[in-house]
This record gives structure tokens, sequence and C-alpha cells, in this order.
């Protein structure tokens, strides 16, 4: 890390190319510093999804026709994975948010908050189908889109409250992606949920990376 | 005011945080890389002629200073970065 500067020539104006380029240079490097995270949110959950999702898919007879997992491997490696991706979303958000106060802290806050009571609400109305007698089957088909349904409204939600395209995109892909992936069939719509959201995440991370390091904002 | 190289990247830097937010000066200072003192004095000046607004508060027993562009701060500083892009010939 550079030394703080005291530099003289802090003091002396100078022409105006290069205070436009001074100007321009000081809001990319805040824009990094207050971005630079993002790429590895994207990154963190695609892996979650990619290898969460593959574990569920490999414990279905008609799926994984290479090796089986036992169910309470699966769904244990797939909770530690979603419950993981949570905490580091929260702790880098933080991070992200760092020394920043005033107007955007109830968005923030309930973006925040968003995530859990969605999560519970979608984990609930799939308790009720288990309580009324759905099936395994039907259950591994709504609680993965689900998931995704959730994550990709979420997503929106925070393209609209911070003007984010990249959050906008990611979102509506995801809503795809969890909306068509039933028709994949049980359970093959899993392994749609692992390639095809784990894909969608691996993109945002690319994205994100390419424009942190594109240069000047408006 | 901010035609000095030091307080020009400070609008510039409190400009991208959003209207109605204020950053501590900590983080300030490690976006800017600029010692304390030197900050601070800027600020001061910047403060003296309402383009930045101090809002001094403690966390626990900790006293901690958070800073933001007010209104007018704000408009100068769009101000002169058209002025730039104008005499420089960019549309924006």
């Amino acid at each position: 890390m550079p030394e703080p500067t005291n530099r003289l020539d802090d003091n002396a104006p100078a022409d105006p190319a290069t205070m436009l380029a001074i100007l321009t240079e000081q809001q990319r490097r805040v824009d990094r510093a207050l971005l630079a995270p993002v790429p590895w949110l994207y990154f963190i959950w695609g892996v979650s999804w990619l290898i969460g999702y593959f574990l569920l898919w490999s414990t279905w007879d008609g799926g994984n026709p290479w090796f089986r997992v036992p169910v309470a491997l699966a769904a244990t490696t797939f909770a530690v994975l979603m419950i993981g991706s949570i905490v580091s979303s929260a702790v880098i958000g933080a991070r992200i948010n760092r020394g920043v106060r005033g107007i955007s802290d109830f968005a923030g806050r309930v973006y925040g908050l968003s995530w859990s009571v969605c999560g519970f609400a979608f984990f609930a109305l799939g308790a009720g189908l288990d309580f009324n007698g759905a099936s395994s089957e039907i259950l591994s088909v709504y609680f993965p889109s689900a998931f995704g349904l959730m994550c990709g409204t979420t997503y929106l939600g925070g393209a609209a409250l911070w003007r984010n395209k990249g959050q906008l995109v990611v979102g509506v892909a995801l809503l795809v992606v969890s909306s068509l992936a039933p028709f994949a069939g049980q359970p093959t719509n899993i392994l749609v949920m692992s390639l095809a959201g784990g894909a969608v995440f691996g993109a945002g991370a690319v994205a994100s990376a390419i424009g942190l390091a594109r240069p000047a904002r408006d | 005011m901010i035609h000095v190289a030091a307080r020009l990247r400070i609008t510039a830097s409190l400009s991208a945080i959003p209207a109605g937010d204020r950053i501590s000066f900590p983080r300030l200072q490690e976006l800017l890389d600029m010692t304390a003192g030197n900050l601070s004095t800027h600020l001061r000046k910047l403060e003296d002629v309402s383009y930045v607004t101090v809002t001094k508060t403690h966390h626990g027993r900790t006293p901690a200073t958070y800073l933001e562009l007010s209104k007018t701060g704000r408009r100068a500083f769009e101000d002169y970065r058209d002025a730039l892009r104008s005499v420089l010939g960019e549309n924006r």
C-alpha cells in the first residue's frame, strides 16, 4: 500500500487536462475501493450453487450416472454452502459500506433483511406443500426453483436500490433459470440449477471484474 | 476553491458517495492516501466555504467525524467538472 501523500504539488493548480485526469482517476479509485469485493460475492455464490446443487442431484435415482451421494451428506453440505455464502455476503457487504452512514442505511438494512425474510417465507411454503402431502419429487422441484426465484427477485430489488445493471442482469437470468428448470424434469432440474445457476453467478463475477478494470464513471 | 488538486480529489471522492450519505474521516483518508493533517487542512478550507458538512459524533466513547458534500459543494464540483470537459471539448 502506498504511503499517504503530503505532496506540495497537491496544493498547486494544474492545467485542465491534468485536473480532469485527477478527478477521473480519483473517482475510479473510489469505485474500485467500494466495489472491489463484488466479483468475489458472485464467485462465492456461483461455487456454492455449482457444488451444492450438483451434490443434491447426485442423491437421486436417474441423477448423477457416475456416483451417488448420501442424502444426509448432500443436504448438510448444501446447507453449509448456502449459510456460508449468506454469512460471506453479510461480511463483504458490511465491508463495502465500511465508514459510510446516512440515508442509505435504511435501504441497506431492509435489503439485507429481505434475504432472510424471503428465504423463510419460501421455505415455509415448501414446508406447507410437504404438510399437504407433496411427494419428495415435487418438493425437489419446488425448493431449488423457489430458492432461485427468491435470489433473482432480491437481486432485482438490489438493482433498483443501487441502480446496478449487473445485479439486474443476474436477477433476470436467475428468474429465467429457476422458472424453466422444472421443465427439464426431475431430477435434471437440480442439475440445471447447478450448471446454469453457477454459470449466471460466474458470468456476474467476470462481468463485474471487467467493469472494475474499465476506466471512468460519467 | 476546488481547482487545487488535493481539494479536487477530496470533492471527487465525496461526490462518489450518494447524496444524503456521509463518510468517516479514516475511510476518506484511506481512499485518498493523504496524511490526516493534510486532509484536515483541506477539509477545513472546504468547510469554510460550505462545500463540505462535518458531523462530529461518538461511537461509544470514541469520537468520530463524518463528512459529506453539501448541496453547494456538490453543485460546485459538478460545475467545475463540466467546465473542465467544456474547455477540453468533451461533450459530457
